[in-house]
């Protein structure tokens, strides 16, 4: 599904070099739910934003569905970005002026495909996630769970290889950030979605079938939920500690 | 909603507010230009404003300022609608949808927002332009020269101007698509524009260069001239360019440092200083442009009472209220005909005088600008025609006793010798024009009786040198001074009719302006130099109307009565008056529009800085003073800086002329520093409008 291979990305300054990935490689199969932990500055929203093509990166590769995305021109990404990846922005990004039904439509529209199919998987994804009363309403008159319940269901709708999600829980309180994680498992569940997740709520990451951390630039360890939810956030609450311990 | 232009459509409807803000500047900036444009290349103004005279050329300036102005500001109405517009950019991108897909929505609105704003401002410059002007001839002043007539090459600038618009807010559409990292484009919104924190030195080293540039640009283009024996090139114009950097640093200090030092308490202004100064760039750069168009209305308010500071004075009663000059062979009234005159406006005569005068030819230097723009100096015998009186009639006048060398000449000048530049100072040689005869003369000094003070000034002779050089002079050159007083109380109607009744009787041949004599063209045409433009201006002239600007500034008969000077003193120098009221009114609605814009964006950009302040529990007092704060950092600076410049660009041209303030000088200068306090309060009141504007906003 995804592959991530020898991946090197650095930032500029005035003409000093900061790294920020240093040689990542990993792979994510179809169906799993794949939570990136890190602490500030570990490079996991850059990953990310390599990964969505939001960003250009400077060496390795990355192959989606068995597309290799450094080789695409901008034509080509945009469609990889529109029909193969859904993001979930931290700040839900979604456009003021529509409605949330038409937030939801927006990658159909772009694909210029809003026939009755379209129509119906909003609905779909509309009661999936529990905001079918809200569905005419602005983003400025919902919550913030239901926005992001909305960025969620907007990722969906065109049936994604891969669900890519930036802090989806960052600017949430725990009750709405649940909603928001059962969203993802009922993505999974029902409509068999990938999900690469990148958070800093061990909670949140819990749920995941796996978790990468990332210690400045480099995986650290990866680590394998078994089963048990809460058995599996201890786990991960020990292996931070070690790793801020190591600091 | 089933495609991407609906899509767009639906957002573009309800982000109108943005697109209302772009057509409101975009449209504000093309009235200003359209109307400053119209004004200034109608034949109005061009016939009056004289070609290469410092009147035109500091017209053209404050329009060239203008320009920058509302450039600058269609910059900064261009990069808020786009900074506003790119996270709908950056989501659609970020959701799929290609550079390619996105670009014929996003040029076509822009394209269309400023088109219209573009082609509405243009055309709703000329609406300006006449409410404004009409507004002047039913309120202050009509005559013949005030008649508004336009002409469609004022249409150039302001379409040129349009067009630059529309490329740039493409350029700038076409930068925000082209970009690769696309999170940068949704949180461009976002960003902040910090400017590079320069020290404190950056004041006070702004000040000193806008000082620098000011004695530059005053004396560069002499320097020139004394150099290379040319007219100054535009290009020298640069050497004003030091005010425009000093300006920059003081307002980067006023954004950065700000004025005020709070040493014991460093946190006082934290707030809005970090308001102003993360947003830096705008700020500076608006700033920048209120002082500029500030300073520009200074500029014109100080002109107009710099016209009207020496009317004031010169209304002081003069010995004679009647005083007109004419040609030997002209038949004018005299004493019984003005008598009569007089009597059908119960009005009669005293102290009637007469006195004599002749025009002699005097040598010296006559500097011509070559087509080439180089100065050629050509001594000539007989350069110009001078006239001359003989001692003893200047002393029957005036009732002086001077007494005038042989072989030297004195010229009149005004008690306090204001303005003695344009009066001659220099010969060698006086020549009789019909005999050739010649005697050798110098300058001996002035004489002072300011009812004889006049531009092309009267030269007085000793008796018997007078005598001797104007032999068989024929009437040509022979003339006479008729003076006046009337008993009681002066009547205008009187002077008004016999003005009209010495411009009816004269012939054609004294039709002349003062600076064109029978020298002028024989002089012009040996120096190689074609007198065709000379001609046009004569013949304009000669048509003009005896009470329009033109006639009565330069007519060389041209009698001195006192009331008729004071009462029509505004229909005198109304054109030149009116423009630069005009350039007033134009430059302080600009700096108004930009400062008020730029108050309100800083308030509305920390929107949510306000409601944190909020939560944080900070009174609706703290938050109103914060909001003060700001609009006073955006109004007061450009005030106090743009006000403060062009006083003292005031004072430093009347003092420098002859290096002192004269008594009309002084008058000018405090008409100036009311108008200057006028347009202070004027500007305090707008800020007021401004915070109450901004309270409202942010529901204080």
């Amino acid at each position: 599904m995804l592959y991530v291979k020898n991946l090197e990305k650095s930032y500029y300054t005035e003409k000093i070099q900061y790294p920020v990935l240093k040689d990542i490689s990993f792979q994510v199969a179809k169906g799993e739910f794949v939570a990136v932990m890190g602490p500030s500055g570990s490079g996991k929203s850059t990953l990310l934003n390599c990964i969505s093509c939001y960003i250009p990166f400077d060496r390795g590769s990355i192959t989606l569905g068995g597309q290799n995305i450094a080789t695409l021109d901008e034509v080509q990404l945009a469609k990889i970005r529109n029909e193969k990846l859904g993001f979930v922005f931290q700040d839900f990004m979604l456009l003021d002026g529509l409605t949330i039904r038409e937030n939801i439509l927006i990658p159909r529209i772009i694909k210029e495909d809003v026939g009755k199919d379209a129509q119906k998987r909003a609905d779909k994804l509309l009661s999936l996630f529990g905001i079918e009363h809200i569905k005419n309403k602005y983003p400025a008159d919902v919550s913030g769970g239901e926005r992001q319940r909305t960025a969620v269901a907007r990722s969906l709708i065109n049936n994604p290889l891969l669900l890519l999600a930036d802090e989806p829980t960052g600017n949430l309180d725990s009750k709405s950030s649940l909603k928001v994680i059962e969203s993802f498992e009922a993505a999974r569940s029902q409509m068999d979605a990938t999900i690469l997740m990148v958070t800093h709520d061990s909670f949140s990451a819990s749920f995941c079938d796996r978790v990468i951390l990332l210690k400045d630039g480099t995986i650290y360890k990866q680590l394998e939920n078994h089963g048990s939810q809460r058995l599996f956030h201890i786990q991960l609450l020990d292996t931070i500690k070690e790793m801020s311990e190591e600091l | 909603m089933k495609t991407i232009k609906d899509l767009e459509r639906k957002l573009q409807k309800t982000d109108y507010k943005q697109a209302r803000l772009y057509l409101f500047c975009n449209f504000i900036a093309l009235m200003l230009i359209s109307a400053y444009s119209t004004l200034m290349l109608s034949p109005t103004i061009q016939l009056v404003f004289p070609e290469g005279g410092d009147s035109r050329k500091q017209m053209i300036a404050i329009f060239v300022l203008t320009l920058f102005g509302c450039g600058v500001f269609t910059i900064y109405a261009a990069s808020l609608f786009f900074r506003k517009k790119s996270k709908q950019l950056g989501v659609l991108m970020a959701l799929g949808a290609s550079r390619k897909r996105l670009a014929p929505g996003l040029f076509k609105e822009v394209l269309f927002l400023s088109s219209v704003a573009s082609i509405a401002g243009i055309l709703a410059g000329f609406p300006l332009v006449w409410i404004l002007w009409s507004g002047f001839r039913l309120l202050i002043v009509d005559n013949s020269d005030m008649v508004l007539n336009l002409n469609l090459s004022c249409l150039f600038i302001p379409v040129l101007f349009a067009l630059l618009v529309i490329i740039f807010s493409l350029a700038l559409a076409n930068r925000y698509l082209v970009r690769t990292d696309i999170l940068e484009v949704i949180r461009e919104e976002h960003k902040n524009e910090p400017v590079k924190a320069p020290g404190k030195w950056c004041g006070p080293v702004g000040f000193l260069l806008i000082f620098a540039g000011f004695l530059l640009g005053y004396y560069v283009p002499g320097l020139y001239m004394e150099t290379f024996s040319a007219m100054p090139p535009a290009w020298v114009n640069l050497s004003y360019s030091p005010v425009f950097i000093g300006l920059y640093f003081v307002v980067l200090h006023t954004v950065v440092h700000g004025w005020i030092p709070h040493r014991k308490a460093p946190y006082k202004n934290i707030i809005s200083r970090s308001m102003m100064k993360f947003q830096g760039k705008q700020t500076v750069n608006n700033l920048l442009v209120g002082t500029v168009l500030i300073a520009g209305a200074c500029f014109a308010s100080g002109y107009i009472f710099s016209i009207m500071g020496p009317q004031l004075t010169t209304n002081a009663p003069k010995p004679y209220a009647y005083l007109f000059p004419y040609r030997a062979d002209q038949d004018m009234p005299d004493k019984e005909e003005v008598a009569e005159i007089a009597a059908e406006h119960n009005v009669s005569l005293k102290d009637w005088t007469e006195a004599d005068y002749v025009s002699l030819a005097f040598d010296g230097e006559i500097q011509y600008i070559m087509p080439d723009e180089h100065l050629k100096t050509v001594y000539e015998e007989l350069s110009t025609l001078e006239t001359c009186m003989s001692e003893s009639t200047f002393n029957r006048i005036t009732g002086q006793k001077a007494d005038v060398l042989s072989g030297t000449f004195m010229t009149i000048s005004d008690a306090e010798e204001v303005a003695t530049y344009h009066l001659r100072t220099y010969g060698s040689l006086i020549t009789n024009p019909v005999t050739k005869e010649s005697i050798s003369t110098e300058f001996a000094g002035f004489l002072h009786y300011d009812l004889l003070f006049k531009k092309n000034g009267y030269m007085v002779l000793d008796d018997s040198d007078y005598e001797k050089i104007s032999r068989e002079l024929t009437k040509e050159y022979r003339g006479k001074l008729s003076l006046f007083n009337v008993n009681g109380e002066d009547n205008y109607d009187f002077a008004y009719d016999l003005f009209h009744t010495l411009v009816s009787k004269t012939d054609d041949s004294c039709y002349m302006p003062f600076y064109v004599d029978i020298y002028t063209k024989a002089n012009h045409e040996k120096a190689g130099i074609s007198y065709d433009d000379f001609t046009s201006e004569i013949n304009h002239f000669q048509k003009s109307d005896p009470d329009s600007t033109t006639f009565r500034t330069e007519w060389a008969y041209m009698p001195v009565f006192q009331i008729l000077n004071s009462h029509d003193f505004l229909m005198t120098y109304s054109v030149y008056i009116m423009m630069f009221l005009f350039i007033f009114i134009i430059c302080l609605i600009a700096a108004c529009i930009i400062l008020h814009t730029r108050c309100q964006t800083i308030a509305l950009n920390n929107r949510y800085l306000f409601e944190d302040l909020k939560r944080l529990g900070a009174s609706p007092e703290f938050l109103t003073r914060e909001v003060k704060k700001q609009c006073t950092n955006v109004f007061l600076m450009p005030s106090v800086v743009g006000i403060t410049a062009m006083g003292f660009v005031f004072f430093m041209i009347l003092f420098i002329n002859d290096n002192r303030i004269s008594h009309s000088e002084v008058t000018s200068i405090l008409l100036s520093i009311v108008s200057f306090a006028v347009l202070g309060i004027f500007l305090y009141g707008v800020y007021r409008i401004t915070v109450r504007e901004i309270k409202r906003q942010l529901s204080l």
